[in-house]
């Protein structure tokens, strides 16, 4: 059997990816998949503490989680066709309307 | 007591966030102000309902959902909020050309999820109203959607929060892994018994804080707060100034009152919201000095509060922490309105030179956007005066006086830029002439209902006091 911490050390790989990409990345729905990354490392890590502690309601949550992310998603792709509308683009350096 | 009466206010705002959806398709658009008094309607409604149950300590579902005085407290705040806010929007919607239907049933669907925020004490609760806060949220700031500067803000509220949650539900699988639940009170409980897993509890905890911490919207978390409060429609940036930051603090007093009381592993913790903290107060007021739109002084200023409110949290000044909340709501909203009020069809007045001559033109707008500014600086007697000054004292009693007189001078700093915008309306000759509409029965009535409550809090705050007390004393412990 795979060791339990293998799959918690996968989840932290994960979650990392995902805050790099989320910074490096000019493309919105890149970043946006990037926040996606992070919630389902997050995902990975409460079914494997769900399983060390032989619960289930870590398993519970990751169905709370993916409806959320799915809701999430929802307004979120709105969004950014609702940007890529306006401004035929949908790279995150084109949008300096406001600063300082 | 658990009964389902405990869900009734929950129960009420959904239900009149699907009447006001349901409704708008058979209402004329020249009409749409019905909406907001149905809306208000069943706000007024849900908030008798929140005043009978006040202690009577009603819960429900294995109580994961509860209204105790200080869920109940704290519930009136924002609903209150809501209640203004809407007031501002009617003729604000129609003249800005934000009138959709959703605005209203958005606004309460938000409301809700504050709600369900302020009135757990799960994580995963918590979680879950603060995603229906926040979806409603990104959709609110963008519903301007003819204006570019509106999608701009929705897609920066959109990433910036949408990260700030994958950080929050991250750090709560780290809890959930080392304590086995997601309770509040059982983490805090295994922080006092366990060390062997500790540091994997600590860096989860410390994910949460900074998963809060873009939702209050303290430094380095900050990023996104000048930009959406700049684009958002403005009744929807005074309804994000306020209500969120509430509902945020609610949680973190739930969190970091019982946390205080585990002396074990505390240290780092203290540390790092202590940074948080000064970071928030000099940034905040340092970086509104150079800017010239009223609505990102304004931004910038909640900021700075956000770090006085920290303050309060380290010195674990229950009590003040939740009557400065109240005096901001009274504060902020005023100063909101004042802005809201000089526009016209079509447009905004935002910029500083705007200003010149306000307060000889329009008199009474003038006069209470200057009393909610002396308020915000803590002039004397104004709510926001009694409000800082509760909180330093509370901090000092702590001996946390090393922070207190960073916050004493970030406070000089702000009374700057407070004043300056008064200046600008009292001693600056106009260059161009600015017109309003100046109809808007609803608006003066939030004003003067906004200047009533700074001064009350102010000149009379026992009662307000002894209810926040009765408030906080509620709040759970082991």
């Amino acid at each position: 059997m795979i060791p339990l911490s293998y799959f918690l050390i996968l989840s932290i790989i994960l979650f990392v990816l995902g805050t790099i990409a989320f910074f490096i990345k000019k493309d919105l729905i890149t970043m946006f998949m990037a926040v996606e990354i992070m919630l389902n490392a997050a995902n990975l890590a409460f079914i494997t503490f769900a399983r060390s502690a032989n619960s289930l309601d870590g398993q519970v949550i990751v169905f709370f989680i993916i409806t959320v992310a799915a809701a999430e998603a929802v307004v979120g792709l709105a969004i950014i066709l609702l940007i890529f509308r306006q401004k035929k683009t949908i790279k995150s350096e084109d949008l300096t309307l406001m600063k300082g | 007591m658990n009964s389902f009466l405990a869900l009734f206010p929950l129960l009420i705002i959904v239900f009149a966030a699907l009447l006001v959806l349901i409704l708008e398709v058979f209402i004329k658009k020249e009409n749409r102000n019905y909406l907001a008094y149905v809306s208000l309607f069943f706000l007024i409604i849900c908030g008798i309902i929140c005043g009978k149950f006040w202690d009577k300590d009603y819960s429900y579902f294995d109580g994961y959902l509860f209204l105790d005085n200080f869920s109940i407290f704290l519930s009136f705040i924002i609903i209150i909020t809501t209640f203004f806010v809407i007031l501002l929007s009617m003729k604000y919607i129609f003249l800005q050309d934000v009138n959709y239907g959703e605005f209203y049933s958005l606004l309460l669907f938000a409301l809700s999820g504050m709600m369900i925020m302020v009135s757990s004490g799960d994580f995963l609760v918590i979680f879950l109203g603060l995603e229906v806060l926040s979806i409603s949220s990104y959709a609110l700031a963008g519903l301007r959607i003819k204006d570019e500067k509106s999608s701009e803000a929705a897609i920066k509220y959109f990433l910036l929060g949408s990260f700030a949650s994958a950080f929050f539900i991250y750090g709560l699988a780290l809890l959930y892994g080392a304590s086995h639940s997601t309770e509040i009170l059982s983490i805090i409980d295994y922080f006092k018994s366990e060390t062997s897993l500790s540091l994997m509890a600590l860096i989860g905890l410390g994910l949460v804080i900074i998963g809060f911490g873009f939702k209050i919207a303290v430094v380095p978390f900050h990023m996104w707060t000048p930009d959406v409060y700049e684009g958002a429609p403005t009744p929807i940036t005074a309804f994000f100034s306020v209500g969120p930051k509430a509902a945020g603090f609610a949680v973190l007093l739930r969190i970091f009152y019982p946390y205080w009381k585990v002396a074990l592993n505390s240290q780092a913790i203290f540390w790092l919201l202590c940074i948080i903290s000064v970071l928030t107060m000099v940034v905040g007021n340092f970086v509104a000095l150079r800017q010239t739109n009223v609505k990102r002084i304004l931004a910038y200023s909640s900021i700075a509060h956000a770090g006085y409110l920290l303050i309060a949290i380290l010195a674990q000044d229950n009590t003040s922490l939740v009557f400065y909340l109240t005096v901001y709501l009274f504060m902020n909203i005023g100063a909101f309105a004042a802005v809201i009020a000089l526009g016209k069809k079509d447009r905004e007045y935002l910029e500083l030179e705007d200003y010149a001559g306000v307060g000889f033109k329009y008199p009474w707008i003038g006069a209470t956007f200057a009393v909610f500014l002396f308020s915000l600086a803590g002039f004397p007697p104004t709510g926001g005066f009694l409000a800082k000054f509760y909180v330093f004292v509370g901090a000092v009693r702590q001996g946390l006086v090393p922070l207190v007189i960073i916050g004493v001078l970030a406070s000089l700093v702000s009374v700057f830029y407070y004043l300056r915008i008064i200046v600008y309306m009292y001693m600056r000759e106009p260059s161009t002439e600015i017109e309003i509409y100046i109809e808007n029965p609803a608006l003066f009535l939030v004003l003067f209902l906004c200047l009533y409550g700074v001064l009350q809090l102010g000149l009379f705050p026992g009662n307000i006091l002894i209810l926040v007390q009765q408030a906080v004393s509620s709040l759970p412990l082991f």
